[in-house]
């Protein structure tokens, strides 16, 4: 019973504590980070509690000053690692088949020598979606996975390589294979979903 | 440098983690190299979209007031 009453009261709230406020503007990017590394609403959600719980619990360890989101987002990954992967106990496919030799630049510039559209780079980039991006970030192994979404938050090689605790240059060859791999998936979902400036086949007439 | 060392520091310059010498390096060759310059004009629209594609996402409201509520010690633990 509660539960809707201090819903109400809290919805407003004011966060006396700056470094709450703080820690809180991370709320989004945690929980999108989480939901794509667990790929469990439920499990994403635990996830980002524990992660607060156990910043607010060492607090007096992180520096001010220093970057915040990076912090959280070592717990985060270390909270993850320690308690979702063991449990998900997922295979571990350590290569992605014939990533290296793709590349996408020179797909799209093969096709628009051969198609109608005049710019088949934006039709294709322009016709990329959410769903397919979350969709190809599934398949993608989670070594790989991890890697890539740091990087979408805007951590740098260095921060990713200490969060996940591997070389900077083992960052560096993930971080290119996964973009590659989901270069890859996303011009094959766009060709299924048949984008005229990259179909397989031009039409002509 | 020749077109295979410009893109192979493609992504590297792209997520400006070269040095500056490099970067100078890759600029250089870049202003003079048409091929290569289209070739990471499409990968920085690429990843601009990636970026965009993958952030979009934001919390359920109710997570943000059980993360408030617990850390303010007014809520038990969940489960």
């Amino acid at each position: 019973m509660s539960g809707p009453a201090r819903s109400v009261q809290y919805s407003g709230q004011v966060a006396t504590d700056p470094f709450e406020t703080e820690a809180l503007s991370f709320l989004d990017a945690l929980y999108r980070t989480a939901l794509r590394m667990t790929r469990s609403e439920a499990d994403a959600e635990d996830l980002v509690q524990e992660t607060y719980i156990r910043a607010f619990r060492f607090k007096e360890q992180f520096t001010p000053g220093t970057n915040l989101k990076a912090w959280l987002f070592r717990i985060l990954t270390n909270t993850f690692i320690n308690s979702y992967r063991r449990k998900q106990a997922q295979p571990e496919f350590t290569e992605l088949e014939g990533v290296d030799e793709f590349s996408l630049y020179r797909r799209m510039s093969d096709l628009k020598a051969a198609s109608a559209s005049p710019d088949p780079e934006t039709e294709f980039l322009n016709g990329i979606v959410d769903t397919e991006v979350k969709d190809a970030l599934t398949e993608l192994p989670e070594k790989f996975r991890d890697v890539v979404l740091l990087d979408v938050e805007g951590f740098s090689y260095k921060e990713i390589a200490e969060m996940l605790g591997i070389p900077i240059g083992t960052v560096m060859s993930r971080l290119h294979r996964g973009r590659k791999f989901l270069q890859k998936r996303l011009l094959d979902l766009a060709q299924e979903r048949g984008i005229a400036a990259v179909r397989a086949t031009p039409q002509k007439g | 440098m020749d077109c295979n060392d410009c893109v192979e520091r493609l992504f590297a310059f792209l997520d400006t983690e070269l040095t500056p010498t490099e970067i100078k390096q890759v600029r250089s060759h870049l202003e003079g190299c048409d091929d290569c310059d289209d070739e990471f004009v499409f990968e920085a629209r690429f990843l601009e979209q990636l970026k965009e594609c993958c952030t979009s996402d934001v919390a359920p409201v109710e997570l943000r007031q059980r993360v408030i509520l617990r850390l303010r010690g007014e809520a038990p633990p969940a489960s």
